[in-house]
């Protein structure tokens, strides 16, 4: 974990509202599927802001976030040649062992991109089975980074790409053909992660989830993103997370 | 290079500049970024008497210039920490200023008696919910700080008390002087000002305690005013804080009455913060001839 000054190659709109963030730091850094980055957006703005590293290549680094505030309004309109700082690699990451052979990646909204580095670090060595749930076709970004895996469902909510359903039921309807994953590793918003714990608990596959919580310093200290454990006590979803076995958090 | 040491109730501080408490935890994850010896000192987390889950999330927002925060002393409890975090702290050579709080004043005066001898500086956060006197926070009222004050100082044979005050107040300065009353041997201040942040879309208060403590570079003149008002009302010494970013900063509360400062929400703007302001306060005394960062402390002139 180091804090960067980086230098912005490029920042487009991939999809309605969401845009792919390319910076390059002043040396290569290694990164691991799941992890992420706090970026300073500037102006008037205290907090950084958190995203999950999509794709590090050497000093290249990618992220991909979603406007929703004043701040990503502004970090939207930066452009080539802008410096930023970064605070990376943060958080532990997605970790599949080795005897995991068949892995399956559910993914709703956003929460593709934490998915795109596990593609990306998995596919050579994994079945990867990719399950991508979307609001609509204006929304559907990303699927060029599963090429690698085996197969990929990609759904909206109605039905204007792919199939109409959510990518907890595309998983569901590939349990009940038998095509059983070893593991599951997750992202989404609430209510999708919901359906894929009780989903999970019922078929009896491990699975893993990367939370998302409003963060202060990103490292651990501030005690400001935290998540309620099911044995009571609390987790910081920046240093101890973001990723927990599913049947670890309270959801 | 200027001097930056300073002297602080009979401590000895590398420079003025200290990590506040609540942004810096116990100080391992700012370790990782830099030595945290550096730093003239840090003020823990808060510590209460047993472990504590604090307030659910979301615990944070944020608004132009400023944060939000309503964590709700999420910590491990004191006897956690003398036995897991007191001895690495201290061990990194920079002052532990352990930050305390009670539900009520006996329990801050049991807090403060075990970490009486172990820790450099107690720093008495008396912003926190007081369940005995009805609900009010004893910070608010000059008689309860002054109660409070005491029964922390008489828990205290060997470590200075250091009271945190709340801006959230009617008169600082009268505040200032009761916890001096009450025995305390230094002030710090400012703790946050009661805020609120509204997602107007859900029509719902960001944070999930509705309001938070606001901090950061926007209340910056507020709290030089009130460090000026309290420093200005007392013989003890103040450490003085609200939202500084910068040396210049820090050298604004210097002059303004302090003797050290603190460094809270920039370690989130900038997690290097604290190093930086330490470089810079010694580069600005090298461009201005000040010997001793000390001879800034109250050196402000009022115009006529």
């Amino acid at each position: 974990m180091k804090d960067y000054r980086a230098l912005v190659t490029s920042n487009r709109e991939i999809a309605e509202g969401i845009y792919e963030l390319v910076f390059v730091l002043p040396e290569p850094v290694a990164v691991r599927a799941g992890q992420f980055a706090e970026i300073s957006v500037g102006g008037a703005h205290l907090l950084r802001r958190p995203f999950a590293v999509c794709k590090a290549e050497g000093e290249k680094i990618t992220v991909c976030f979603q406007v929703r505030g004043e701040g990503t309004r502004r970090l939207a309109s930066v452009g080539a040649g802008e410096r930023l700082q970064v605070l990376m690699p943060l958080g532990n990451g997605f970790f599949v062992r080795p005897e995991e052979k068949k892995v399956a990646l559910v993914a709703g909204g956003v929460g593709i991109f934490p998915m795109i580095s596990v593609a990306r670090e998995y596919a050579a060595e994994k079945e990867l089975h990719a399950y991508l749930g979307f609001r609509n076709a204006a929304a559907v970004c990303g699927l060029d980074e599963f090429a690698g895996a085996k197969a990929v469902r990609a759904v909206t909510d109605d039905g204007s790409f792919g199939e109409k359903k959510n990518a907890v039921q595309g998983l569901e309807t590939d349990l009940q053909a038998g095509i059983r994953p070893d593991v599951v590793l997750a992202c989404g918003p609430l209510p999708m992660l919901r359906a894929l714990k009780s989903t999970l608990e019922k078929a009896g596959i491990p699975g893993y989830v990367s939370l998302e919580e409003r963060m202060g310093c990103g490292i651990g200290a501030c005690l400001v993103c935290v998540c309620n454990l099911t044995n009571g006590e609390h987790a910081r979803v920046c240093k101890d997370g973001p990723v927990f076995p599913i049947g670890d958090v309270e959801l | 290079m200027a001097d930056l040491t300073v002297e602080l109730c009979g401590l000895r501080l590398k420079n003025p500049v200290i990590a506040a408490s609540g942004t810096f935890g116990f100080g391992r994850e700012f370790d990782e970024l830099y030595d945290i010896g550096l730093l003239g000192g840090v003020s823990t987390k808060g510590l209460t008497l047993e472990a504590r889950l604090g307030n659910p999330v979301p615990r944070i927002a944020e608004a132009r210039g400023v944060i939000l925060n309503a964590v709700g002393l999420q910590n491990p409890g004191v006897e956690h920490f003398i036995k897991y975090d007191l001895d690495w702290l201290k061990g990194k050579g920079t002052a532990v200023i352990a930050n305390v709080a009670g539900r009520t004043k006996e329990e801050y005066a049991d807090i403060c008696a075990r970490l009486d001898g172990l820790a450099d500086m107690i720093e008495l956060n008396i912003s926190c919910p007081n369940v005995k006197c009805g609900g009010m926070a004893f910070g608010i009222r000059p008689e309860s700080v002054e109660e409070v004050t005491r029964s922390a100082k008489s828990a205290l044979k060997k470590t200075p008390l250091m009271v945190k005050l709340s801006p959230n107040v009617e008169s600082i300065a009268a505040n200032a002087c009761a916890a001096e009353r009450g025995g305390a041997d230094a002030l710090s201040l400012v703790n946050t000002f009661t805020g609120m942040a509204i997602d107007i879309e859900r029509r719902k208060p960001i944070i999930a305690n509705n309001t938070g403590g606001v901090s950061g570079a926007g209340i910056r003149p507020i709290a030089v005013r009130m460090v000026f008002e309290a420093a200005n009302a007392v013989n003890i010494p103040v450490v003085g804080m609200g939202g500084i970013t910068c040396a210049e900063d820090a050298v604004e509360f210097l002059m303004a009455g302090a003797v050290a400062i603190q460094v809270g929400t920039a370690n989130f703007t900038d997690p290097l913060a604290c190093p930086k302001i330490i470089e810079g306060l010694g580069c600005w005394c090298d461009a201005h001839g000040v010997k001793k960062v000390s001879e800034l402390t109250g050196a402000l002139r009022l115009n006529g």
